[in-house]
Order: C-alpha cells, then structure tokens, then sequence
C-alpha cells in the first residue's frame, strides 16, 4: 500500500488533461484496504482523539436528553420563548441542522448529475452526515408542539374523533417534506452502502460477517445487478434534487407564508435552499478535515477535493449575498413601511451584532476564497468553515428574532434572551451529531470504496495491463 | 478511438445559405414596418407593448447563451465544448440589440407628444409621468406617495445611466470570451482556457446583477407599485430555457444542412435536453414559489398583479403557461427516449420557444388602464399580431447580426484542448 | 484446466457437491468485457460478469437489456401524486355530509381556515410533491431489489473462497449450470481459454433440512414474551377495578388556578373573584346617563325614547321584535296578550300563579316609556330583572316594540294610507272595530 507523505497538490489542471482523483499510488486492493482499516482494526487501535471526542459527544448527548426530559416535566416554559418572540432557539436549530442536512444530498444528487465525479471522495460522509443532522432537526420541532405525548396529531391517522391534520399550514408541510427527506436520503445512503457492506463482509468473519452480510444482502457484484443498480442510483439522484430544493423551500415556507415583515418575500425559497447548501459544505468541510488527517486519507480526499467545496462555498455565500441585497433593495423599493422598519432595524436596531456577524461570517469571509492560495490552505479553510456554520446559525437568529421581537405592535416589543436551557438544548444536539458520526466513521466505510474505484484510471475498460502487482 | 471527421465545421454559416443574414436583416426590417403601419389600427401603446414584448424575448436569449458560455468556462466543462462555439455567436447580438433598445429608451426620455406616444408610455411606465408621480394639487391627480419613494431609482436619468451599464457589461463579457475562444482557434494555448475559466467568476457575478435588474426595470416597473425579490430569478429561469432550446433548434437545423454531422452526437443532444428539462422544472420551481407566496399571504399590494392576471381576459394565458410552459414539456422530456431522439428534442425545443414568448407577453401586456376607466385592459387578435410582428422583427434582426458574426470563425473551437474529451462524450 | 480445489470442499471435504456453475477469475475490468464478449457469443445466456464497480460497456458484453425499472418508478410517483391529491382533499375538504355512510373515524369534513378555499390547491402543492417523491423512491430501491432477486443469503457463489475478492480487485465470470448450453467439460474448457487467472466449479452442498435447535429454542422465547402485552392489556379489559384510572398524561387536567364562585383562602373574604375596587368603575361600565340607562329624566319617568342615542327607525323595531321575540314572548305571548306557552303550561298544571300582564290593557298602554323600561330592567312581580341579559339599546328596542303591538291591536282607519283604503275589504275594516 502506497500512501504519499503530506499533501500532494492536484489543484492544478491543464486543460484538456483531467488531474487525478485519487493520488498516490493507488490500486483497487490498496484503496480497499485504505478505507476499511478503519472499521477494521482493533477497538485499542482507534486513535486516542477519537476515544476523547466520542466522549464529550456521549456527555453533550446526556445533556441534550437531560435537558428534554426537563422540559417534558415542566413544559415549554423553561425557554426563553414568549410574547412577541413565540419562536426562538428551537425554530433556529431545526432549520440551522436541516440546512446541514442539503449538503449530503447535495453532494450525493447534484453533483451526481452533473458527471463531478470528485464528489465520490467525500458522498458517503456527507449522506451520513446528512442523516443525522436531519435527526438532531427533527427533534427540536417535536419537542417544542408543547404536548408532545400527541405529536401523532400532525399526521392524517384515522381516529375517533375524526380529526385530521390542517393541509394548508406549512408547518405539516414541513412534517412531509422532512420525513420524506429523511426516508429518501436513508434510502440513498443505504443503497450507497450495499456494495460497500458486502467488501466488509467478504473480509470479515464470525459475527461481523454476519451482521455486515445480513445489510449487504447477499451482493455479488454481478452486472445485471450493477445495472439496475446503477438505475436506481441515477432515479434516487433525480429525485433527490428536486427534493433537497423542495424541503429547505417548504422550511422557508413556514416564514414566507405569513405577511410578518422580513418573512413575507418572494425570494426566500431559493435564498433559504443556496444557505443551506452553504452550511451543509462548510460542515462537510468542518469533519473532513480533522478526519482526513486522522485516517490518512489524503490520498482519496484530496486537496483538490477541498479546493472544489471551497468553490461552492464561495458560490452558495455569494448568492446568499445576492439575496441579502435583493432582500434590502426591495425592502426600500416596496415602500412598505413595515418592511423598511424591519431591515433597518436589523442592521442598526438592538440585534445588530447578530446581523454583522452573520454577515461577515456568511458574505465577506467566505469571499476570501477568491484567493487560490486560501482555497487551498487546509488551516484556513478550516477556520473559514467553522465561521460559515456560526454565520448561517446567526442567519436564522436574525430572520426569526428580529421580525418577530419587533413586530405590528410596538407596546409588546420585547427583547428576546435565550434561557440556560436553550443553550444546554442546543449544545446537546452537536453531542448527539457527533455521537452518531463518530460511530459512523468506526463502524462504516466513510469513503465509498466502490465509486471510488470507479474513478481510478485502471477503472476504464481499455486498460488492460494488470496493475496489481503493487 | 478514432477522431471523428470535423473539417466541414470549418466551413463558416455563409456557404451554407448564402446571404442569410441579409434575408433575416431584410425580414426583420419588414416584419417591423408592419408592425408600424399596423399601429396605425391597434394603437401606439399596443405597438410598444409589443415591441417590449419582442425586445424582452430577444434579449433573453442572448443572456441565456452568454450564461452558458460563462458556465461552461466556470465548471471547466468537457461535453459542451462543440456547441459552446454556437453559444458564443448567439452573444454577438447585443449590439445591435442595444440599438433596438434605443426606442423605448427615448420615448421614456424625450416623450414627444406625437403619434400618443406620450400617453403611451406615461400608460406603460407609469413611473415616467411627472403628472403621476408628483400631481399638480388637484384631486384628480393627487400624486402617488409610493412612487415618490421611489423616484430614486425609478428615474430617466438613472434608467438610461442603467442601460448603459447593462449593455456595457454584456458588450464587454460577450467580446471578451468569443475574441479569446477565436484567437485559441489560431494558436491553441491553453493558457487561454485558464484566462476564460478567471474570468467567468465575476463575469458571473455582473451577469447575475445585469440581468436581475433589467428584468427588473423594463419587466417590474411596468406596475411600479407592485414588487418581488424573486422576479430576476424568474426571468433567468426563462432566459436560460429559452435559450436551451434555441441551442437544440440550432444544433438540429446545422446538422440537417451537413454540419457538424459528426462533432454533435446524440450524446449532446442529450445533455442539451436534460439542461433543458432542469429549467423547465427550475423555471416553475421559481414560478410557484412566486405564486404561492403572494397567493397565500394575500396582501393588497401585491396580489393586485396576479388579480389581472386572474381575470376573465388573462386567466387562460396563466393556465396556458402553467401547462405549455410546464407540464406539457415536463412529460415530454422526462424520458431519456426523446432527449435522445432529435425529433422530439426539437419539437419540445420550439414548443418551448413559443411558451417562452407567451411568457414574455404574460410579463408585458396585463394591465389595468391608468388614465382611463381602471378596468383590465382588453387583448385580442389585433395585439396577437401586432406582437408577431414586433418580435418576428427583433429576432431578425438579432439573429441576422449572430449569422454575420459567425462568419468570423469555425463553427467549433477547433483547437480548445478539451475538444476531444467532448468528441468523445458519452452518457451512462 | 480445473480441477475441484480442496480448498472449496468446506467443511469436512468429504461429502460430494453438487455442481451449480463454473466461474474464471480476472484481473482488470477489460479482460472481463472481453472475456463475457466471448462467452455470450459462444452462445450461452445464464451468465454474468461479477466486478467491484460498475464497468462501463459491460451491458453490451453480456447482453444486458435496459432494465422496466424507471415504469415501476413512475408507478409509484403516480400513486403518491394521487394519494396526495386525494388526502388532501378529503381531509380537508370534502362535504361532510356526503360521507354518512362512512364510519366516523373515517370520515373527512371541510374546515375553513383563514379564508382560504377548502380546496386550495396551490398550499396542497407541497405535500403532493413530497409524497410523489417519497413513494417514488421506495419504489425505485424496492423495485431494484426485487428485480434483482435481493436479498439473497444464501448464494452458492459464496462457497468458492477467492469470490471474496469480487468486492475487492477481482474480476470474476460465473455461469450457470441451469443454461442450456452448459457442460462441465466443454464449459471448462471454453472458460480456461479466456486467459483468466484461475477456473473453478461453483458447488453447493446439501445442508440439513431440520430447523436448528438455537434458532428453535430463540423462536419460543420470542413468541412467549410477544404474549405479554396482549395478554396484559386483555386482563385489563375483562376486569373491574375500583381504583381510578392511572393518570400518566395529566394534559391540563388539574391546573393550579382559582375558578368562579369558589372558595378561596388565599382572600380575607373567602371569595376567589374579587370586586372592584371601591369608588371605581370600570371602563364602559360608567352609567351616568340617567334617561338611556334608567328610563328617567328629571324626577320622573321618560316619555320619550332617549333619542341622542338612538334613533327610533324601522331598524329598532325589527330589532325589538326580535328581542321580544326572545325574551318576553314565552310568557307575554307573541302579540303580548299574556297568553304565552309558559303562561299556558302553568294554567294546565294549576297552583300558585300570577299570570304574565296583558301588554294590551289601558293602564299598560298610558305607563310612561321610560316606566316600561324600568320594569324589563328590573322586573316586577314574578317577573324577572332582565337588566343584566338585555343590553340597554336593545331594551329599549323592545319598549319601542311593545309600543308598536299596543298601537296595533287598536289601529284606527286614519292608520292606513289614503291610497290604500280603498282596496281594504268594508268587513275588514279597523274603524268599524271600538274599543270595548
């Protein structure tokens, strides 16, 4: 097995002559071996930060359980909603946690459409990555309906007092749009897995065989198989796309559909979906970098593919830029009072901390990717991407408190202070997504083994020279 | 693998119709005194209107290619390099479609008080009324405090100082990336590639700004109260459908006449119907958030637009583009069986070409009489006419100058070092 | 040439195998397009070509047809399309009444919310969508699984050790022995001429038929402890209990308030509802205006309506009959002759009665107004107060009304218009009527 010591720089593409996706040197068995050494090796041979993290990720997840169970005692009292901010920390985590949840999606769909075939480094963990961000989201609207003993109310179970869910409110859209999210991209990530489960399996023995084989199915690679495989696969991107546009559209929706100033316009869908994607890559990048290094992946995930999200981040900010700017020119072109009031407020009002640093987060760091050399400078980005995630966080801050602490009724302004519990909520929910990626990344192939090799030069059907000899 | 045969693209638009561009110049000329005479009988504004109307459907086109250019250089495309020669020539028209801006452009600035070409325009863009916007103290024209505010923006002055802007940056974007494309025809640096990929990033950028706004001031200030934060995007969404299939027509209508026969396979027919089939869903993606939205928070203010275009005269275009423009193309193009075939592509291409023009019109023509009774102006077979003519007339002039300016070059970047990647293309 | 491996008799090497098929081992994605090239050629059609990742052209090289994949696809989205359609619909807005014949937990019922239709199409949109998607995809990885005929444990390919490397960097051809063509010696020999690293028999075993004792005995427990629940909620069902119901979810059953006309001891006076304050009055609760709210003007009753607040118009009337209609015609009687349902009932079942005055009589027809609307503010005799159900307007709408009867029960001929008399049949005539 060959692995390159330190960073080798395929950003650099002459055109007309493709660089290379995986480098060092690599062969199917090598890369094979690359990846599942990590599910692999012995539970003493995982690296001692792993153990460190996967600690205080269990501690926050008691934490974030902890805090459920007192609020379920006690009731929705115990957060700083109330009048006129009725939606506070819990509306802001749920769309801050699903935007996160676009990027896997993202990754996986789009770019599969588009023929990125860089995307094959990095899907298996975003998907993942997807998945449980979108259950740390699901979470936060379920526990705020207040009874949550009756949560099934939201869904049309037939029932004695014949009372069915009220179709025309965006909040039960929302409950359609993230569970179909939710099954769809599971479905994704598992029919992502299948051949990849079978590599485990056919390495393993004893009882991992058999729980590695029982999830694999009984794949063996045939063609007829790979073929309606490969259908499926395409059908599950094409869905997915407009899926993971609709589900971010349908969250903007729970805004856009009321005439509160700063929700009620007309660009929120696409603004809300571009910031999600935004979020999503910048968290892509956030546990890309810690666990390339870890793992030695810095042959598969390269710094090209690091390069290629920075673009997208810069892409995503700068759109979110452009709807930050359409947002305000139309708020003084409408001449709604109402609307001018509320954008002014939020840029100089009492939350304008809130506001300037999302901005800085979200538009003008994100514009130092412009620079090659920040594009490909891992410390950097690293920083940069932590910045984005606090600065798309803000974002959602910014859009649900400041129009609603602020609203038609000046005697009932109020400012809007988060309680301990909030934060001891909110804080938790990292524990519970670390929980579950750290278990991933020890228990799953994170990178998908068998795209992986389909994007190797020795994968082209010409080639015939046999290059196993390594 | 063996090269496919491109020696007749080099052979330029010329020899294969000789003296077409002085028929479409020759046309184009023709259908636009039409359209004048025909004035006459349907009325000024109508005549403008449909200028409008031509103009705005014209102009998309061209946006719609300079985007894809702009794409094609961003993402280092492969595929697309055998048709982004064609691309690059359907840039060529915004000269002269500066030129043909100038009418409106001075009716707004000059308003002579001839031919009710000030009345006109005062009914088209309300805005520029002086009478409207300020008053005179009277009770019947009281002044209109929402235009007032905006008088910053909505102004001649600015206006004009826009379009100039707007055109310099497409000028400019346009000659840039077809003058560099050219010029690797000759020498083949690849250096030339890198320089077009730099600079299609904030090429993007002006692109998305330019094309927001002149949707904005020539297609949402034509009911200057009336406003969405989304309108660029839907007008994008068209422009890049249009000009998607104006592509598939091109690519079919080259390779009927012995071009290109074996630089274009169906693997870019393909490619070119998907791109297309993703706008069309995009295009209504934009549509409905835009509809819905206004529908279901029901504010005055903005529901009185789609209000006319509910009423009993427009409803049936509203229906028509939410079946033409959508739902007919979306069932036609969903199987990769008439994507392939290039019957279909082009059927569903001119479909769409016309659906598009139906928008346009949609965007243009409702509207409530200003100056008179306040009721919905009336549309019929005279303004149908009237807007054939009108764009007939711009796109013939538009695309007589593109026919002109391919007369430069090959039909293909010959020497583009991903040309042979996009030769050999092939879907999975 | 192949020969049967020891490594692939598992696991005593002693029992005979059955042959399933016959696999050749490659090295590179190439060789194996090639190699099936040659097999389907050769004539044979239950094969397949086995390889870590999707190789381009393979299709062809098997003989590989596209797959009816995408119509299934299609067949769901459609069903969700519907489903979505149809549920949004008859949920929420579907005429109730239509659905009597359907069990009430069934049924659907229109509800208006914030003026939208019931039918509003463009907020169902989403939901339709999400559904179309969601059936769409279950249909695509279910479809895929079924047309592969996945999953599928047990595979005889699996007896053959090096097939393991199928999933890394091996290459491998299997066919079938169920193919027509097929024999082991010719098939051998075709195969070992493909320039493969290896050739080997695919054999299966034959395994006991009888279930094994861990997965028997695992099955028993499970089906016991499945018996719990149903078997506790059965007890609960068939048996009485004295004991109230655990309470688990309390909702807002029990709140921590005070309630109306309760007792308090957290008040000096033992009331939970407090007074106002003394010496205040409440907003809109100030009635100092003596001839609208009591009937007086100076020192004695009205005689005329309090006109600087309300006008005396047909509007009034109308809303006094209907008040009166309301209020007083139980016992006063719709034309206010005292002979009202009530007055009648308790006639039949005798006793202590005083009956409800006849509005009609003289001293009634002189009492001042304003002596009218005291008695309906305050009642008199068995009569109840009615000031604190009766909103001052509308009693004095009812004064206005009752005034109206009165005068209509002793109408003279000059009541009429001129221009209407004529037609007014002599019998009919009110004059000819004198008071008795």
């Amino acid at each position: 097995m060959a692995v390159t010591v330190g960073e080798y720089d395929n950003t650099f593409e002459t055109p007309g002559k493709r660089a290379p996706l995986v480098v060092g040197d690599h062969d199917f068995a090598s890369v094979t071996e690359a990846v599942c050494n990590v599910n692999e090796r012995p539970m003493r041979e995982m690296p001692l930060i792993w153990y460190v993290l996967f600690g205080i990720a269990v501690a926050l997840t008691g934490v974030l359980f902890g805090s459920i169970g007192y609020l379920f005692l006690t009731g929705v009292g115990v957060w700083g909603v109330k009048n006129p901010a009725g939606w506070g920390f819990a509306i802001i985590n749920f769309v801050f946690w699903v935007g996160i949840g676009h990027a896997g999606t993202l990754i996986s769909a789009i770019l599969f459409l588009f023929r990125q075939t860089w995307r094959t480094a990095i899907n298996r963990f975003a998907e993942a990555m997807t998945i449980f961000a979108v259950i740390c989201a699901l979470i936060f609207p379920g526990i705020h309906v207040g009874r949550v003993w009756v949560v099934y109310w939201m869904l049309p179970l037939p029932n004695q007092m014949a009372m069915w869910p009220q179709f025309r409110s965006p909040l039960l859209w929302d409950v359609f749009a993230v569970n179909t999210y939710f099954t769809v991209s599971l479905l994704f990530w598992y029919v992502g897995l299948i051949p990849d489960l079978a590599t485990l399996r056919d390495r393993a023995s004893g009882f991992r065989k058999w729980a590695y084989g029982l999830f694999a199915l009984g794949w063996t690679g045939a063609a007829r198989h790979w073929h309606r495989y490969e259908r499926a696969y395409l059908i599950l991107a094409a869905l997915s796309t407009p899926l993971v546009l609709s589900v971010h559209s349908v969250v903007s929706f729970d805004f856009a559909v009321s005439q509160v100033p700063g929700w009620h316009t007309t660009i929120f869908p696409p603004y809300f979906v571009a910031g999600a994607i935004f979020s999503g890559f910048a968290m892509v990048l956030t546990l890309a970098i810690p666990t390339r290094a870890l793992f030695n992946m810095k042959d598969i995930i390269t710094l090209r593919h690091i390069e290629n999200m920075n673009k997208i981040i810069l892409l995503t900010g700068t759109l979110v830029g452009y709807a930050y700017a359409m947002e305000f020119f139309i708020a003084w072109y409408g001449q709604n009072p109402n609307e001018k009031f509320i954008f002014i407020a939020r840029a100089f009002g009492p939350y304008a901390w809130a506001y300037w640093t999302m901005i800085s987060c979200n538009v003008i760091f994100p514009q130092l990717f412009w620079f090659k050399a920040i594009r490909t400078n891992i410390a950097i980005t690293f920083v940069i991407s932590l910045l984005v995630n606090v600065g798309m966080w803000f974002e959602r801050y910014v859009i649900v408190i400041t129009s609603l602490s602020q609203d038609f009724l000046p005697s009932s302004w109020d400012y809007y202070w988060p309680t301990t519990l909030d934060w001891l909520t909110f804080i938790g929910s990292f524990g519970l997504f670390f929980t579950l990626f750290l278990l991933f990344i020890r228990f799953l192939p994170m990178i998908a083994i068998a795209e992986i090799k389909g994007v190797m030069p020795q994968a082209r059907a010409g080639h015939d020279q046999a290059d196993g000899g390594h | 693998m063996k090269a496919p045969d491109i020696s007749a693209d080099r052979l330029h638009i010329r020899d294969l119709a000789p003296g077409l561009s002085n028929l479409l110049w020759l046309g184009g000329l023709v259908a636009l005194v039409a359209g004048l005479l025909l004035a006459t009988a349907s009325g000024t504004e109508t005549f403008l209107r449909a200028y409008l109307t031509g103009f705005m459907f014209t102009l998309s086109l061209a946006l719609g290619a300079l985007f894809f250019v702009l794409l094609q250089h961003a993402t280092r495309a492969g595929w697309s390099v055998v048709v982004r020669r064609i691309a690059e020539y359907f840039t060529c028209g915004f000269g002269i479609l500066a030129v043909l801006s100038l009418p409106i452009i001075i009716a707004m600035v000059l308003q002579p008080d001839i031919l009710g070409i000030r009345a006109a325009i005062h009914d088209i863009f309300p805005w520029t009324s002086e009478l409207i916007v300020w008053g005179d103290n009277t009770a019947a024209h009281p002044g209109d405090e929402i235009l007032q505010g905006k008088s910053g923006f909505l102004s001649t002055p600015f206006f004009v100082l826009r379009m100039v802007a707007y055109f310099g940056i497409w000028l400019w974007l346009s000659h840039f990336f077809l003058s560099r494309s050219l010029q690797q025809d000759q020498s083949g640096d690849p250096q030339l590639s890198l320089q077009m990929q730099t600079r299609s990033y904030p090429g993007m950028i002006l692109f998305a700004l330019s094309l927001s706004f002149v949707a904005i001031d020539l297609l949402m200030s034509l009911d200057p109260h009336w406003f969405s934060t989304i309108f660029g995007v839907y007008y994008f969404g068209g422009s890049a459908l249009g000009f998607f299939s104006l592509l598939a027509v091109t690519m079919f209508w080259l390779q009927s006449n012995g071009r290109m026969s074996q630089a274009i396979t169906v693997e870019h027919y393909h490619d070119v119907g998907k791109l297309a089939f993703a706008f069309i869903v995009f295009w209504a993606y934009i549509a409905f958030s835009q509809y819905m939205l206004i529908w279901y928070g029901n504010l005055p203010e903005e529901t009185a637009w789609l209000t006319v275009r509910q009423s009993p005269t427009w409803a049936p275009v509203s229906l028509l583009l939410l079946f033409g423009h959508f739902v007919i193309p979306f069932l036609a193009l969903i199987s990769r069986v008439p994507k392939r075939g290039r019957y279909g592509l082009v059927a569903a291409a001119l479909w769409i070409l016309v659906m598009h023009l139906c928008d346009m019109i949609w965007l243009v023509f409702p509207h409530v009489n200003h100056g008179g009774d306040h009721a919905i102006a009336s549309f019929g077979v005279l303004d149908v006419i009237q807007i054939v003519l009108c764009t007939l007339g711009i796109l013939g002039l538009y695309l007589g100058r593109v026919v002109r300016a391919s007369a430069q070059g090959s039909l293909l970047p010959e020497r583009d070092p991903r040309l042979p990647e996009s030769l050999a293309f092939h879907n999975f | 040439m192949a020969t049967i491996p020891a490594e692939a008799t598992e696991p005593a090497g002693t029992r005979e195998g059955i042959l399933r098929g016959m696999l050749v081992e490659f090295d590179t994605p190439g060789q194996l397009i090639a190699a099936a090239n040659r097999v389907r050629e050769a004539g044979y059609k239950r094969f397949d070509a086995h390889s870590p990742f999707p190789i381009h052209g393979i299709d062809e090289a098997v003989g590989i047809r596209m797959t009816i994949l995408p119509w299934i696809v299609m067949a769901g989205g459609m069903f969700g399309l519907l489903n979505g359609l149809f549920l949004q619909w008859y949920t929420n807005a579907v005429d109730a009444e239509s659905l009597s014949l359907i069990p009430t937990f069934l049924q659907g019922y229109n509800y208006l919310v914030s003026g939208k239709p019931y039918f509003s199409l463009p907020a169902n949109i989403p939901v339709i969508f999400e559904l179309t998607i969601l059936l769409s995809a279950i249909a695509a990885v279910i479809g895929m699984l079924v047309l592969n005929n996945l999953p599928l444990f047990y595979n005889p390919v699996f007896n053959v050790a090096r097939f393991r490397k199928v999933t890394d960097d091996k290459f491998f051809l299997v066919v079938d022995a169920r193919d027509s063509k097929f024999d082991a010696r010719a098939t051998d020999e075709l195969l070992s001429g493909l320039g493969g690293t290896a050739v080997e028999p695919i054999l299966e075993y034959p395994s006991p038929s009888a279930l094994p004792r861990p997965f028997l005995t695992l099955g028993v427990i499970v089906t016991l402890v499945a018996l719990i629940p149903p078997a506790l909620i059965w007890k609960a069902w068939v048996s009485k209990s004295s004991k109230p119901r655990i309470h688990i979810i309390q909702d807002m059953d029990n709140q921590a308030k005070f309630k109306d006309q309760r007792a308090s001891v957290l008040f000096a006076d033992g009331r939970s509802m407090r007074p106002p304050v003394p010496g205040t009055v409440a907003r809109g609760d100030l009635q100092h205006d003596d001839h609208f709210f009591r009937g007086i003007v100076g020192e004695a009753w009205s005689t005329t309506f309090p006109l600087h607040k309300l006008p005396v118009d047909d509007a009034l009337l109308d809303r006094g009959q209907q008040r009166f209609g309301v209020y007083c015609a139980p016992c006063h009687g719709l034309t206010g002759d005292g002979q009202g349902l009530v007055n009648q009932r308790a006639i039949e079942l005798g006793g202590a009665w005083v009956p409800p005055a006849n509005l009609h009589e003289a001293q009634y027809r002189e009492r001042a107004l304003g002596h009218l609307f005291n008695t309906i503010s305050n009642g008199i005799r068995s009569m109840p107060q009615y000031g604190d159900a009766i909103p001052p307007a509308d009693r004095w709408a009812i004064v206005a009304y009752v005034r109206a009867l009165q005068r209509s029960q002793f109408a003279t001929i000059d009541d009429v218009p001129a221009a209407e008399r004529a037609q007014m049949p002599s019998a009919a005539r009110p004059a000819e009527a004198t008071e008795e």
